[in-house]
C-alpha cells in the first residue's frame, strides 16, 4: 500500500468514525426527546384525570353544599308558613274566646271535660282567666253533668278565677293540686303545633285546590 | 539512498499528520455528538417542564368553575321556582289551613 493510499485510508476511516458518532449521537437525541414527550404524554394524561377527579370532586362537594343550604331555604319557607298558620289560628282562637263565643264556650266544656278525663280522682279544681271562670260557671250544670257521665260518677268541680291565665282555656287540677292537666290556650296551641302539623302540611302545602 | 530516505520521512510526516487530522476529526464529531445530547436534553426536560407551566390546567380550572357555577345558578332557579310555587299554593291554601287548625283545636280529642 503506497503512502497516498494510506493517506486516502486513514481519512476514510475518520470520516466514517465521525460519522457514525455524530449518527449515534442524533440517533440517541431524537430517542431522549421521543421519551420526553411520550413521558410528558403519560404525565399529562395523568395529571388531567386527577385534576378531573380533584374537580368532580370539588364541584359534587361544592353542588351538595348549595342543595342542602336551598334544601334548608325550602324547609325554613314551608316552616315559616307553617308557624303563620298557627299564628293566625292562635289568634282566631282568641278572639273567639275575647268574644265569647259559643263555639269558645263549647271548647271550655270540652277541655274541662278531657282534663277530668285525664286524671283519676273525682273532686277537681278547674282555674281559667275571670272571663272564662264566668262562662264556665254560667255552663257548669251542663259541665257536671257530662263530666260525670264520662267518669260514670259524681263529681265535684270548684271553678277558679286565675289572671294568670291570660289568653283563655283551663287548667284541671285534683283538690290537692299534686295532678294537673293544663289545657290553657298556650298549652293547647303549644300542642297543636306538635300534634297537627302533618295535617297541617297536608292541607297547607296541597297542589292543585 | 539519502533522497529515498528522505522522501519516506516526508511522507511518514505527512502519515502522521494526517493521523493528527483524522484523530482531529473524530474528537470534534465527538464533541458534537455531545453536544447534540445535551440539547436533547435540555429539550427533555423542556417538554417536562412544559407540563407545570402550561396554562391548560387553568383554563380546565376556569372551564370547571363556570360550569359549576352554572349548575349552582340553575339549581338556584329551580328554588326561585319552587318558592313562588310554594308561596302560590300556600296562599291559596292558607284559609282552609287555619280553619283546619281551629276546628282540629275545637274538636278537643278525649
Amino acid at each position: 500500500m503506497s503512502a497516498q493510499e494510506l493517506k486516502t485510508e486513514i481519512e476514510s476511516r475518520a470520516e466514517e468514525e465521525a460519522s457514525r458518532i455524530l449518527g449515534n449521537a442524533r440517533g440517541e437525541g431524537e430517542k431522549i426527546v421521543t421519551e420526553a414527550k411520550r413521558k410528558a404524554e403519560t404525565l399529562r394524561d395523568e395529571r388531567t384525570k386527577t385534576l378531573m377527579r380533584q374537580l368532580d370532586a370539588e364541584e359534587t362537594a361544592e353542588l351538595a353544599m348549595s342543595r342542602m343550604e336551598l334544601r334548608r331555604q325550602f324547609l325554613q319557607a314551608k316552616s315559616e308558613w307553617t308557624n303563620r298558620v298557627f299564628e293566625e289560628a292562635g289568634k282566631r282562637i282568641v278572639e273567639m274566646a275575647q268574644k265569647s263565643k259559643q263555639e269558645y264556650r263549647e271548647l271550655l266544656s270540652k277541655l274541662i271535660l278531657e282534663g277530668t278525663a285525664k286524671i283519676m280522682r273525682d273532686k277537681f279544681i278547674v282555674e281559667a282567666n275571670p272571663r272564662d271562670a264566668e262562662a264556665i260557671k254560667e255552663n257548669l250544670k251542663n259541665i257536671l253533668e257530662e263530666v260525670q257521665n264520662n267518669k260514670k260518677k259524681k263529681v265535684t268541680l270548684q271553678i277558679m278565677a286565675s289572671p294568670t291565665i291570660t289568653l283563655g282555656g283551663v287548667i284541671v287540677s285534683t283538690e290537692d293540686r299534686i295532678q294537673y292537666y293544663n289545657n290553657t290556650l298556650e298549652a293547647c296551641l303549644s300542642a297543636a303545633r306538635q300534634n297537627l302539623a302533618g295535617g297541617l302540611h297536608r292541607v297547607l302545602f296541597k297542589v292543585g285546590e | 539512498m539519502i533522497r529515498t530516505l528522505s522522501i519516506e520521512i516526508k511522507e511518514l510526516q505527512e502519515l502522521i499528520e494526517q493521523e493528527r487530522t483524522a484523530e482531529e476529526k473524530v474528537r470534534k464529531a465527538k464533541e458534537e455528538a455531545g453536544a447534540i445530547v445535551k440539547k436533547a436534553r435540555e429539550e427533555a426536560t423542556l417538554i417536562l417542564e412544559a407540563i407545570d407551566s402550561d396554562s391548560c390546567w387553568d383554563e380546565i380550572r376556569r372551564t370547571r368553575k363556570e360550569e359549576t357555577a352554572r349548575k349552582k345558578a340553575e339549581m338556584e332557579a329551580e328554588h326561585g321556582r319552587k318558592i313562588s310555587a310554594l308561596s302560590k299554593t300556600v296562599e291559596e291554601n292558607f284559609e282552609r289551613a287555619v280553619t283546619y287548625i281551629v276546628k282540629e283545636m275545637l274538636r278537643v280529642g278525649l
